[in-house]
C-alpha cells in the first residue's frame, strides 16, 4: 500500500506557512475584501455591503491621504539616507580605531535595545519645550531665550521626529557595514595605496564595492521594518498638531480605530502594504546585483 | 634613478621590536632578494619600504628623496602581493588601467601601456575576465601587469609565488627573471624560498630575526656563508653539520672520526679550539661515486641508514658523531639501508666555524 | 625633509580630527538613553524644573518604589505588565525558534521548486507595516474571542519573528557542511540524530542570535500590542508606558522607571549575544 508522503522540506517548512498564513495572510485576505465594503466597526452588517473601489477612490481624491503618503515617503527616503550615510560614517570611524573597539561597538548598540515607543518618549520629552533637553541646552548656553515649539511647528517636528528615528536606528546600519568593513580583504586596499589612490580614492574604488552589500541588507532588514517608525510618531506628535505631522501610517491607525472606519482605513492599509514591498524588493535587487558584482553570488 | 637605501631601520610594534636597525643598500636596477624564515621581517621591511607600515627609526630613502612619511601613492612604486590583491570586481583590463586612471592619464594613453603590459604578460585572451574567473597562474600574471603598468622606480614583490603549485612556480619564475630584464628597474623581492633568492637574484640579503645575517651575490652566500645559519639556510640539502675540536693539524670530530684540518683555514684557529665543520653534501660522496676530488680529503667509514634515489644522483642518510649527515652518490647504484660504505670528504670545499660564535673563521 | 614633516603634521591633524568626531557620535548615541537613566532616580518636579537642574541635588529610587508599590500617582501594575511581556516574549520566542529552525533548514539544505519564490515570500510578510496589519487582526480576534489575551499576541508575535528567525537560521546552517552531516549518517546516525548531534551543535549560536532577535522584538513591539490588549491581564510593558500620560501631563518620573526595567533584560541579553548578532545577519545576507 503505498501512500502519499509529502516532501521533507515542505513537512518543515508547513508550520511556518500555517502560521504565516493564519495571522498574516488570512487577514490580510479579510482585509482586502473589507476595502470594497464601507464597513465600520460599530455596525458589523456593512461588512457585506459591496461598494467596489470607492474607498481607493477616495483615497486617491483626499488631499490628507496625499499628503500623508508624500510626508512618508519623503521621511523613509531621508532617514534611510541619512542613516545610511550616517552609519557608514560612524563604522568607518569605529573600525579607524586600534585600541578599545570592542568598548565601542557595544556603545553602538545601544539605541537598538530601546523599543521604539520608548525612544518616541524619550524624544518627546527631549523635544518638549518647556522641559526638554533641546530647549534647555539651547538655553542655558545662551543660544535662545524663547522655547523653541519643536514638536508643535509642522517643519520642526518632522525635524525632531526625523532625529528620534535617526537615532534608534542608525546604529543597525553602522553595525552591519561595521561587520562588512571586517570583512574587506587588507590586500586590495594596499594594492589600492600602491597603485596611488588617496584614501579617499580607495575607499571610493575598492571599500565602497565591498561593503554594498552590507549596504543593502541593511537597507533591506530596515525597510522590512520602516513602520517601526509609527511607533515614534504616534507617541511624539500622533500625526498632529492639526495633522502637520500626518504619515500614512497614523493616518490608517486613526481612521480605522477612531473613526471606526475600517473598510476605509484597510484600503489605504494596503497602500501602504505595496510601498512597504516596493521599498524591500527594490533593496533585496540591489543586494543582488551588488553580490555578483563582486562574484559572491550563488 | 632608484637605489633605495635603508639606514638603521627598526620597526617596533608597541614594546616588541621585529626589525633591529637594518642598512642597506639596493643600486639601481639591481634584483635584490629578501630570503628568510617566517618571522624574520623581511615583509616588514619591504612593506616599510611600500609605506605600508610606519618606520619606527631610521631612515629610508628611495631615489635621493627620504620617504619615511611619505604616503605609498607619493613613493613612485609599485607592488606584487602575496595574494595578488586583485580588485574582485574590475576585469583584467580595469585592474590593470586602475593606477592610471586614477593618476588621470589620457585613455589613449592607458589603452597603450595596458596592452603593452598584456602583450608582455600574454594576457591579451583574458582581457575583459573578471579575477574570480582566473587561475592562479593567470592572477598572478594579472598582479605583475597591474605593477608594470606604471613603470615605477622600484618594483616590491612579496612573495608572489607562494600560492602557486611546483610547477607554475617554477615558470612564473624565470618569467619575473626575464621581466627583470625587459624592464630594467629596481627590484626589492622577499620570499622564504632559498631557490627562488639563488635562482633570482643579483644580491641575496639573508634575514633571520629582524637581523641581516648576510649580503651577498647567491654563488658568494653559497659558497663563503657567513654563519651556520646562512650556511643550513642557503643549498639544498642543508650543509651537515659536525662538532669538533682542534688539534694540531687535525680536527677531532665529536664522537667521530679524525680528520685532517682543511689547509685552508689552517692560520684561522687555535689549538684546542671547539669548531663546528660544515659540509654539503656534494662535498661527501662515497668512494667511486664522486666527482674527482683535487686537494686535501679525507676518508671514513659510515653506515647508510636510508637512502633516496633522485636520477642522475641519490641523497644518502647516514649518521657520523651521532649526527644525521647528508651525503651524495653520483652514477648511482642501488643502496641497501645499513650498507656501510667508504666516504671521500673533499676539504678544501668545507667549512669551518666557531662553535661559539658560530660565525665562519674564513 | 619638508615634504615629510607636512605628511607628518597632516597625519597628527587627521587622528585628532577622528578623535574628536568620534568622542562626539558616541556622545549623541549615549545621551539621550543616559537621560532616561538619570531620570529614573530623580524626583519628578527636579525633572520638570525650570530654569532646569543640571546637576541632580538628590537621586533616590522614589519613582522605583511607587512602580512596584503600585501605590504612587497613577498605581500603574507595573509587575504585572512585566510578567505578561516575559510571558509573551519567551513563549512567541521559542515557537518561533522552533518554527525557524524547521523552515531555515528547509531552506539550507533541500532544494526544490520555487525555493525562492517562497523565501521571497515568506520575508515580504514581514514587510506589512503593523497598523496596516493590525486592523484586520483586531477583527479576526475579535471574533475568535483571542483578543486581549496572551495567546493572540503569543500567536502574532511569532508569525512576525518567523520569517527573520528563518532567514537567520538559513544563514548559520548555509556554514555547516553538509559533509558534517553526511558522515555522521554514515558512522550510523539517523537523519534527526544526525541533525540534533551535529548540525544543531554547530550552528547553536545563530539560532541564540536568532532567538535574541524574536524576544527583543517581541519585547519592544508596541503597534500590534497596543491594539490587541485591552486589560492588565494581557498589556505588555511598551503599551504600559501609556499609562503614564493623562490627556495633558506625563509622569515622566514613573515612565523613566518603567522605562529602565524594560531596557535591562534587552541590555543583557544584547550584550551576551553581539557577536553571533552580527555574524548571523551578515552571514544570512552575503553568503545568501
Amino acid at each position: 500500500m503505498s501512500r502519499f508522503r509529502p516532501p521533507a522540506w515542505f513537512v518543515l517548512l508547513l508550520p511556518a506557512i500555517i502560521i504565516l498564513a493564519a495571522v498574516v495572510l488570512v487577514p490580510l485576505i479579510l482585509s482586502f475584501y473589507s476595502s470594497f465594503t464601507p464597513y465600520k466597526l460599530t455596525r458589523p452588517e456593512t461588512l457585506y455591503k459591496w461598494i467596489g473601489t470607492f474607498n481607493y477612490e477616495k483615497a486617491m481624491k483626499s488631499a490628507h491621504f496625499w499628503a500623508a503618503f508624500g510626508r512618508t515617503v519623503l521621511l523613509l527616503t531621508i532617514a534611510l539616507n541619512l542613516e545610511m550615510l550616517m552609519g557608514l560614517g560612524l563604522a568607518l570611524l569605529v573600525n579607524k580605531v586600534t585600541y578599545g573597539q570592542r568598548a565601542l561597538r557595544t556603545i553602538m548598540m545601544f539605541p537598538m535595545m530601546f523599543s521604539p515607543v520608548l525612544v518616541g518618549f524619550q524624544f518627546k520629552f527631549i523635544f518638549n519645550d518647556n522641559v526638554g533637553l533641546v530647549n534647555n541646552a539651547l538655553q542655558s548656553l545662551g543660544l535662545t531665550d524663547r522655547a523653541i515649539p519643536w514638536l508643535v511647528d509642522g517643519q520642526l517636528a518632522f525635524i525632531a521626529i526625523l532625529t528620534a528615528e535617526m537615532w534608534s536606528a542608525t546604529s543597525v546600519f553602522a553595525i552591519l557595514i561595521l561587520a562588512g568593513l571586517f570583512a574587506v580583504p587588507r590586500d586590495p586596499i594596499e594594492a589600492a595605496k600602491v597603485d596611488g589612490c588617496t584614501p579617499w580614492q580607495s575607499f571610493r574604488h575598492i571599500t565602497l564595492p565591498y561593503v554594498m552589500p552590507f549596504i543593502y541588507i541593511a537597507l533591506a532588514i530596515r525597510s522590512l521594518d520602516v513602520a517601526r517608525a509609527y511607533d515614534i510618531v504616534q507617541i511624539m506628535t500622533n500625526g498632529g498638531p492639526a495633522r502637520r505631522t500626518e504619515l500614512l501610517w497614523t493616518l490608517i491607525g486613526r481612521t480605522g480605530y477612531v473613526d471606526a472606519k475600517m473598510g476605509y482605513a484597510n484600503a489605504m492599509g494596503y497602500i501602504s502594504i505595496f510601498l512597504a514591498i516596493i521599498f524591500t524588493v527594490y533593496f533585496f535587487r540591489k543586494l543582488n546585483a551588488a553580490r555578483s558584482e563582486l562574484g559572491m553570488a550563488g | 634613478m632608484a637605489q633605495v637605501h635603508l639606514r638603521n631601520v627598526v620597526k617596533k610594534y608597541g614594546a616588541v621590536q621585529v626589525v633591529h636597525g637594518i642598512d642597506l643598500e639596493i643600486q639601481d636596477n639591481e634584483f635584490v632578494v629578501l630570503v628568510g624564515p617566517s618571522g624574520c621581517g623581511k615583509s616588514t621591511t619591504l612593506r616599510m619600504i611600500a609605506g605600508l607600515e610606519a618606520i619606527s627609526e631610521g631612515e629610508v630613502s628611495i631615489g635621493d628623496r627620504v620617504v619615511n612619511d611619505l604616503p605609498p601613492r607619493h613613493r613612485n612604486i609599485s607592488m606584487v602581493f602575496q595574494n595578488y590583491a586583485l580588485y574582485p570586481h574590475m576585469t583584467v583590463r580595469e585592474n590593470l588601467g586602475f593606477s592610471l586612471k586614477i593618476a588621470k592619464r589620457p585613455q589613449a594613453e592607458i589603452d597603450k601601456a595596458v596592452d603593452e603590459a598584456a602583450q608582455i604578460l600574454s594576457l591579451a585572451d583574458y582581457m575583459d575576465r573578471k579575477p574570480g574567473a582566473l587561475s592562479g597562474g593567470q592572477r598572478q600574471r594579472v598582479a605583475m601587469g597591474r605593477a608594470i603598468v606604471r613603470h615605477p622606480e622600484v618594483f616590491l614583490f612579496d612573495e608572489p609565488l607562494s600560492n602557486l603549485d611546483a610547477k607554475l612556480r617554477t615558470q612564473m619564475r624565470t618569467e619575473i627573471k626575464k621581466l627583470h630584464q625587459k624592464v630594467k628597474s629596481t627590484i626589492v623581492y622577499v620570499t622564504h624560498d632559498q631557490v627562488e633568492a639563488m635562482t633570482l637574484a643579483d644580491r641575496i640579503v639573508i634575514m633571520r630575526d629582524g637581523h641581516i645575517e648576510q649580503v651577498g651575490t647567491p654563488l658568494d652566500v653559497f659558497e663563503t656563508p657567513a654563519n651556520t645559519f646562512v650556511a643550513t639556510f642557503i643549498g639544498s640539502p642543508p650543509m651537515n653539520l659536525l662538532p669538533g675540536t682542534v688539534s694540531g693539524d687535525r680536527l677531532a670530530l665529536t664522537d667521530g672520526p679524525v680528520v685532517p684540518l682543511p689547509p685552508q683555514f689552517a692560520g684561522n684557529v687555535a689549538e684546542g679550539q671547539e669548531i663546528i665543520l660544515g659540509l654539503r653534501a656534494d662535498n661527501l660522496m662515497p668512494v667511486g661515486h664522486t666527482m674527482p676530488m683535487e686537494g686535501a680529503y679525507a676518508e671514513f667509514d659510515m653506515t647508510v641508514n636510508l637512502s633516496e634515489p633522485l636520477g642522475t644522483e641519490t641523497l644518502l642518510f647516514g649518521s657520523l658523531a651521532g649526527r644525521e649527515v647528508q651525503a651524495k652518490m653520483l652514477s648511482p647504484r642501488p643502496v641497501k639501508d645499513g650498507e656501510r660504505l667508504r666516504f671521500q670528504l673533499d676539504l678544501t670545499r668545507c667549512h669551518l666555524f666557531d662553535a661559539k660564535t658560530q660565525q665562519s673563521l674564513r | 625633509m619638508n615634504e615629510n614633516l607636512q605628511h607628518r603634521i597632516r597625519a597628527r591633524l587627521l587622528k585628532v580630527l577622528h578623535f574628536v568626531t568620534l568622542f562626539i557620535a558616541m556622545a549623541i548615541i549615549c545621551v539621550p538613553g543616559l537621560w532616561v537613566v538619570l531620570n529614573s532616580f530623580r524626583p519628578t518636579v527636579e525633572i520638570m524644573a525650570k530654569p532646569p537642574v543640571w546637576i541632580p541635588n538628590e537621586l533616590n529610587l522614589d519613582n522605583y518604589r511607587a512602580m512596584f508599590g503600585a501605590a504612587g500617582e497613577g498605581g500603574v501594575p507595573v509587575l504585572q505588565y512585566f510578567t505578561n511581556s516575559l510571558i509573551i516574549s519567551v513563549t512567541s520566542t521559542a515557537i518561533a525558534i522552533l518554527i525557524g529552525m524547521a523552515g531555515g533548514y528547509a531552506f539550507a539544505r533541500y532544494r526544490f521548486k520555487g525555493k525562492s519564490g517562497i523565501f521571497i515570500g515568506l520575508m515580504l510578510t514581514r514587510a506589512v507595516p503593523g497598523v496596516s496589519l493590525s486592523l484586520p487582526l483586531f477583527i479576526v480576534m475579535a471574533k475568535t474571542g483571542l483578543i486581549d489575551t496572551h495567546l493572540g499576541l503569543i500567536l502574532v508575535y511569532v508569525a512576525l519573528n518567523v520569517p527573520f528567525t528563518i532567514w537567520l537560521i538559513d544563514g548559520f546552517f548555509r556554514q555547516v557542511p553538509i559533509d558534517l552531516a553526511e558522515a555522521a549518517e554514515i558512522d550510523g546516525c539517523t537523519r534527526w540524530q544526525a541533525f540534533w548531534r551535529v548540525e544543531f551543535p554547530v550552528a547553536r549560536a545563530g539560532v541564540a542570535s536568532a532567538g535574541i532577535f524574536a524576544f527583543l522584538t517581541s519585547w519592544n513591539e508596541y503597534a500590534l500590542a497596543s491594539q490587541l490588549t485591552r486589560s492588565t491581564f494581557s498589556k505588555t510593558m511598551p503599551v504600559g508606558l501609556r499609562d503614564f500620560t493623562s490627556e495633558f501631563t506625563i509622569n515622566w518620573g514613573g515612565m523613566t522607571a518603567l522605562a529602565v526595567l524594560m531596557i535591562i533584560p534587552a541590555l543583557i541579553l544584547t550584550f551576551l549575544v553581539q557577536k553571533h548578532l552580527i555574524a548571523g545577519l551578515t552571514f544570512g545576507g552575503v553568503k545568501g
